[in-house]
């Protein structure tokens, strides 16, 4: 098309760029708190973690921020098409990020009382692993975000099953070695279920991206 | 309290009814690899839409794509417009209304057009409306009466002037004109209705008001829209065609043609998708 120079809704489109941006900045700054998360398992650091609780309300802002500037959008722009579901979707990733952080925040919860507690190896590994497997997660779907790329978010239901395997790992395990302390019991079975969730978000968002680029919801 | 599968059945079976209802109709106009030409310049190419019963099918697109003269095509308006020719054919009910044998008067008396201003005829608010089904033969007086108040009320407009039908009618609001102008075109009993950006010239709660009569009349009409106004198709229309002349000089050609929803939540071409959302106009 030759008079595609002269764009008809600029400011719209620059609006909706702006917002597209505050939820990069909102995944990134998620992705920092689990990983803040995941050190404060690892040293059992109950000083992080309480910071990792302080800072949620970022998150929050983010959300509420994300949220009123997209039903403004829709209100007083009538958008429509890829617009549209750029929207939508972004107000959703929004929701499924600040649940994320809500998470770290209960995990850091839960580490705060497991304070001079001697974890052993294999609980150490295990949910370690589980959140690796999640950052990797939910990196990929910030990464897809960024690109528009729904390849990178092919695999979140494979990588999803293996945190899901190492969840239920706990219970079983548990059972048979059922002279361990009740109270650490519960306290990894309750983290290792809330990273599980978290991987769960994470497998949302990838569901919502692929609406996003096809237009089809699953 | 029903329960949940009484409620499941119970939608099932109300789609399955619309569905029926829906299958029921048919198309009542095919149009038929449409060219359309002024002199030599060719205005519009290969055009093919088939247009469904009690349906409204919006037309969009920028200016100049050729929107309104394939609105024209369908009634023949544009046999007025010297030197103006048509190649491909209409149906209407399955009959060619570029066939020899069609009766033009006839054909737009079933095919009716509301214009972009209101047009009222400088007479009385009552003989604007029985002007049709006089020219027709109507002369009792009891019967007119009847078609006149039947066909404001259809038009949402006898309320408002049920107490001055001999006054005239230019003494009416603009959004009143434009919906007398609907109910002149329904008084022939018209089976189709053509409209060229009907509300244009009107304020925004006047624009509510013609949206919400076409919506009403699309329960025994079948209509046309030619609108500037992507939002207003959005709002009213069932089906939406997108018209574009992708470069200056050459004719206007159907880019996409689908169910509104489809159209305005994920089009299939991406020339559809930037025109709508405001990516070149």
């Amino acid at each position: 098309m030759k008079k595609e120079a002269l764009e008809p809704r600029k400011a719209f489109h620059q609006q909706l760029d702006d917002l597209y941006y505050e939820l990069l900045r909102m995944m990134v700054k998620t992705l920092d708190i689990l990983e803040e998360t995941r050190k404060a398992f690892k040293r059992l650091d109950v000083a992080k973690a309480s910071e990792v609780i302080n800072h949620d309300d970022v998150i929050d802002f983010y959300r509420s921020h994300i949220e009123e500037e997209g039903i403004e959008l829709l209100a007083r722009q009538a958008p429509v098409a890829s617009d549209l579901r750029l929207i939508v979707v972004i107000m959703r990733m929004a929701q499924h990020l600040e649940r994320v952080a809500d998470l770290c925040v209960n995990i850091c919860k839960a580490i705060k009382n497991l304070e001079g507690i001697e974890i052993s190896t294999w609980i150490q590994e295990g949910i370690e692993t589980m959140f690796e497997h999640s950052k990797k997660m939910l990196t990929l779907t910030m990464e897809a975000f960024m690109r528009m790329n729904l390849d990178l978010v092919d695999n979140l239901n494979q990588m999803d099953e293996k945190i899901d395997h190492i969840n239920r790992s706990f219970f079983t395990a548990f059972d048979k070695d059922s002279s361990k302390e009740l109270d650490l019991i519960i306290r990894v079975v309750m983290i290792s279920r809330f990273i599980e969730r978290i991987a769960d978000h994470a497998v949302d968002m990838g569901e919502h991206l692929r609406f996003l680029v096809t237009g089809h919801a699953e | 309290m029903k329960s949940n599968l009484e409620v499941e059945n119970l939608i099932v079976e109300k789609d399955k009814e619309v569905g029926k209802e829906m299958a029921k109709l048919g198309n009542k106009i095919e149009i038929r690899d449409l060219s359309m030409y002024y002199d030599s310049f060719k205005v519009l190419e290969n055009i093919t839409m088939s247009i469904p019963c009690r349906s409204i099918v919006a037309l969009i697109g920028p200016s100049g794509c050729g929107k309104s003269s394939l609105l024209r095509c369908i009634n023949r308006m544009n046999d007025l417009i010297p030197n103006s020719k048509v190649e491909g054919e209409i149906l209407l009910d399955g009959e060619n209304i570029y066939n020899p044998s069609c009766e033009v008067i006839e054909l737009r008396r079933r095919v009716g057009m509301v214009f972009q201003k209101p047009n009222p005829f400088p007479k009385s608010v009552y003989d604007n409306v029985s002007f049709g089904p006089q020219v027709m033969g109507i002369d009792n007086k009891k019967e007119m009466d009847e078609i006149v108040e039947a066909s404001l009320k259809k038009a949402a407009l006898w309320d408002e002037v049920k107490d001055k039908l001999r006054t005239s009618a230019l003494s009416l609001s603009g959004g009143q004109q434009q919906r007398l102008c609907i109910a002149r075109a329904l008084a022939v009993q018209p089976e189709v209705i053509l409209f060229d950006e009907p509300c244009s010239a009107l304020d925004p709660v006047a624009t509510q008001k013609i949206e919400d009569l076409l919506i009403e009349l699309k329960e025994n009409y079948t209509i046309v829209i030619v609108t500037h106004n992507m939002q207003q198709a959005a709002r009213i229309s069932d089906i939406t065609a997108f018209l574009l002349m992708e470069v200056q000089g050459e004719p206007g050609r159907l880019i996409e043609y689908s169910d509104t929803n489809k159209i305005f939540t994920n089009p299939s071409d991406y020339r559809t998708e930037r025109y709508i959302t405001g990516r070149f106009g």
